[in-house]
């Protein structure tokens, strides 16, 4: 074995490791700063009650939060997102790559504080988002992902970043 | 009081793993057999007794229902059976933690006792295990305690396991999985313990063969659980989803697959050493990985834990440390190591390294697939999913060519090139049985796509070269190896089932009112709604459907339901399956409509059975593999 090749052996470790330690050290406030505002994909799905939605009825200020009732983070933050709704903050469901019995009965155990949840069930929308994985939130403004969280939403993140937008696009209208 | 004292024990195990670090530290160069090794011995088994003991106490009072322990008040209850209580420490992250750590305790005490007394590497290897069994107990007890109380007052009672969670095949696919992540841990301190050691006379493939094929076992029985309760009761219609977390399981799967490959070669012939050793370090490399990924939040999926970044910081940079400092020395010892570097095109080891090459190559695109979204992220905040299509539109032709070098390899003897003409007949044979298969079947589905013909192709060209070898065996008297054929046999059958399930398989919405019949396709020629009733149970109300299908000239029974509980309102959805050796149905009840018809989710999945089937054969063939050996 040659002399590069043993060095890019231990090199290579490092620049991947390094790397994540980045990826893991980069606050959520940084993250949002490099966040490009863009348009909100086209679907045409159904909601849990079998109600049709399309992308223009998300118009205005909505928080859309991706969850299902096989995701343990999801029950973490819903006390969180109940507390929200009670505040007036419109939040939409995207219910991904779940069963809408399941889902249904889920939300009936632990409360709704959606006003409705897009059924999705293949992940679609969820894709063309580029949702990972359950729980993440967007903040959609006039139909643009303006923001965006993946994991929990926490006080901090709501505070120092969803916050701050939604009452700038309160006040600008 | 029995919480303090299991956790008293773990940070006894804590000071215990420390001294024999410190204590070996300046003995590293000793002799093997001085007193002083065999006192750390009895420290290091005396340590993992005490991990052993602060679990089973943990257990202990999991079954007892302490709710002041704050971990066991936010996942069990008093309610639950005794099997789910014991099952709910591992259903989150300070449990799971925990059981990581037993296993990894577990697998290291075994290996060193087993291992000769006066063996050469012993007191490097116990080093290495002591080092890794303390990052991760420091893990525990720095970032996710399992042992904190709440304090003054304990929950009266616990908070319900997710019902999700509450299923046989998830009690055990954890455990079933840890036990194969950290098996590896063996196979990697002892081969860096070798290179340490610099004398590269010793032995090294004997020591630690059994071990990893326990391990790859394990593994491979965890991974299929996984996807096996995914799809039996997830309800996601599917078995496999490439999530971030199936892959960092896969990683480490195909590493260890082509570490036993290699090693089989490097045992028959002095080559491929190098890269044996390298793969048995990148095993658990990726093992460590695939904690990382789960348990720092930086990925999100079905398996994540809510996270605090800590966590994450401190596993990346114990894990980048342990890494590094494996392959720091397998880097510098490298050019001392004395193989030889050449292998005969056409002879058995050359096939055998083809395959991998392309077996590291699919670690590095699901390594890829897994990293891609977070370096576009990182480079300009933008979001990507890699889905499906990519991994299968890369796995189907490395399949492909994989294939071909197994078929190959079957025939073919180590060290010697096999000249082409005498393998000739056993290549083309298959080559052709296989071609007309997968024409007769696009002839009689004629459903096109390419990816999955790919993969029929491949599987029966698998099946037919063992299945040749098999007869060649039974009249030619040829030699076969039984382990090997039958886990290559269940390899070949996974990719046609596979394949079939993704050309066959559908799904229909139907809507009908009760007492009516209607034709749903050719194999499905009567669908009958016969009854619907509302029965009452101790704590929950049924509606029960009765739906008879005549399905294949035969009258088949189903009785969906759904359930709605009293106390909590909930509502559960019974789907009825009906198994049958080709065909899985699958019927599900929606909702009622106005008109008064109810709406039926029938779904109609192929070759699911088989699937677990092939898995348990690759399980079945690596157990013969392990016992013939023992027996000779």
């Amino acid at each position: 074995m040659n002399k590069p090749l043993r060095f890019s052996i231990v090199l290579l470790p490092i620049i991947i490791f390094s790397f994540f330690a980045k990826v893991l050290l980069v606050e959520e406030d940084e993250k949002f700063l490099k966040f490009n505002a863009k348009n909100l994909p086209f679907f045409e799905l159904n909601d849990l009650d079998g109600v049709a939605v399309k992308s223009q009825s998300l118009d205005g200020i909505k928080l859309v939060n991706v969850w299902a009732s096989w995701c343990i983070t999801c029950l973490v933050e819903h006390p969180f997102l109940t507390k929200l709704s009670d505040e007036n903050i419109q939040i939409v469901g995207l219910n991904y790559k779940d069963s809408s019995e399941k889902a249904n009965a889920w939300l009936q155990k632990n409360g709704n504080p959606y006003i409705f949840s897009i059924y999705d069930p293949r992940g679609d929308l969820a894709f063309d988002l580029g949702v990972t994985g359950a729980p993440e939130s967007f903040l959609l403004i006039d139909n643009q992902v303006i923001a965006h969280t993946q994991g929990e939403m926490t006080q901090r993140k709501w505070e120092t970043i969803f916050y701050p937008l939604i009452n700038k696009a309160r006040k600008t209208k | 009081m029995i919480g303090e004292i299991s956790h008293f024990l773990s940070l006894s195990a804590v000071v215990l793993f420390c001294l024999i670090l410190i204590f070996n530290f300046f003995f590293i160069f000793d002799k093997t057999n001085s007193n002083q090794l065999s006192l750390s011995l009895r420290m290091f088994n005396q340590a993992c007794w005490l991990i052993f003991i602060s679990f089973g106490m943990y257990v202990y009072l999991s079954i007892n229902d302490d709710f002041s322990i704050a971990y066991i008040a936010s996942h069990s209850n008093s309610q639950l059976p005794i099997f789910y209580k014991i099952s709910s420490i591992w259903s989150a992250h300070e449990g799971s933690m925990f059981l990581w750590i037993v296993f990894l305790t577990a697998w290291s005490i075994l290996f060193i006792n087993f291992l000769h007394r006066n063996h050469p590497l012993k007191r490097i290897t116990l080093l290495m295990l002591s080092l890794i069994i303390l990052g991760f107990l420091l893990f525990l007890l720095l970032t996710s305690n399992p042992f904190e109380r709440i304090l003054p007052f304990g929950a009266i009672e616990g908070a319900d396991i997710n019902p999700v969670l509450q299923d046989p095949a998830l009690a055990i696919h954890p455990p079933m999985l840890y036990l194969g992540y950290v098996g590896f841990v063996i196979s990697f301190s002892f081969i860096t313990a070798y290179l340490f050691h610099g004398n590269f006379e010793l032995e090294w493939e004997k020591d630690i063969k059994n071990w990893s094929l326990v391990a790859w076992m394990f593994l491979t029985i965890g991974i299929t659980l996984g996807s096996w309760w995914a799809y039996y009761e997830l309800g996601w219609g599917g078995y496999w989803f490439w999530d971030p977390v199936e892959n960092v399981a896969l990683m480490p799967w195909l590493a260890a697959t082509a570490f036993m490959h290699s090693l089989y070669a490097s045992s028959k012939s002095n080559v491929l050493k190098t890269w044996t050793m390298f793969l048995g370090i990148l095993i658990f490399a990726l093992s460590l990985f695939g904690a990382f990924i789960v348990r720092s939040g930086i990925i999100d999926s079905v398996h994540s834990f809510a996270n605090d970044p800590q966590r994450g910081l401190y596993l990346l940079i114990f894990s980048g440390l342990i890494t590094l400092l494996a392959l720091g020395i397998f880097a510098y010892r490298v050019p001392s190591l004395n193989v030889s570097r050449f292998v005969i095109s056409g002879s058995k080891e050359s096939y055998l390294s083809m395959n991998n090459i392309l077996m590291i190559t699919s670690i590095f695109s699901i390594f890829l697939g897994v990293t891609y979204p977070l370096i576009i992220e990182a480079l300009n905040g933008e979001k990507v999913s890699i889905g499906p299509p990519y991994y299968n539109t890369i796995f189907a032709p490395l399949i492909l060519i994989a294939s071909i070098f197994i078929m190959a390899s079957l025939d073919s003897i180590w060290q010697r090139s096999k000249p082409f003409k005498s393998i000739v007949f056993s290549i083309i044979l298959p080559m052709i049985l296989s071609l007309i298969f997968t024409y007769f079947v696009w002839h009689v589905t004629a459903v096109f796509s390419i990816l999955s013909y790919i993969g029929i192709f491949s599987g029966s060209l698998i099946l037919f070269s063992y299945l040749y070898r098999i007869l060649s065996n039974f009249f030619y008297k040829k030699f076969i190896n039984i382990g090997s054929a039958v886990a290559h046999i269940g390899f070949g059958l996974l990719f046609l089932a596979i394949s079939f399930n993704s050309i066959l398989s559908y799904e229909k919405n139907l809507n009908l009112a009760p007492g009516e019949t209607i034709l749903i396709d050719e194999s499905i020629e009567e669908f009958s709604f016969d009854d619907i009733k509302v029965l009452k149970a101790s704590n929950h109300d049924v509606i029960s459907v009765e739906v008879s299908l005549l399905q294949d000239g035969k009258n088949i029974f189903l009785n969906p339901q759904k359930r709605k509980y009293a106390t909590r309102g909930q509502i559960t959805t019974e789907s009825s399956i009906h198994a049958s050796i080709l065909k899985d149905t699958y019927l599900t009840i929606g909702d009622q409509l106005e008109n008064g018809s109810w709406t039926f989710a029938l779904k109609i999945n192929y070759f699911i059975k088989w699937i677990w089937f092939s898995a348990s054969l690759m399980v079945m063939g690596m157990l013969i593999t392990i016992f013939k050996k023992k027996a000779t």
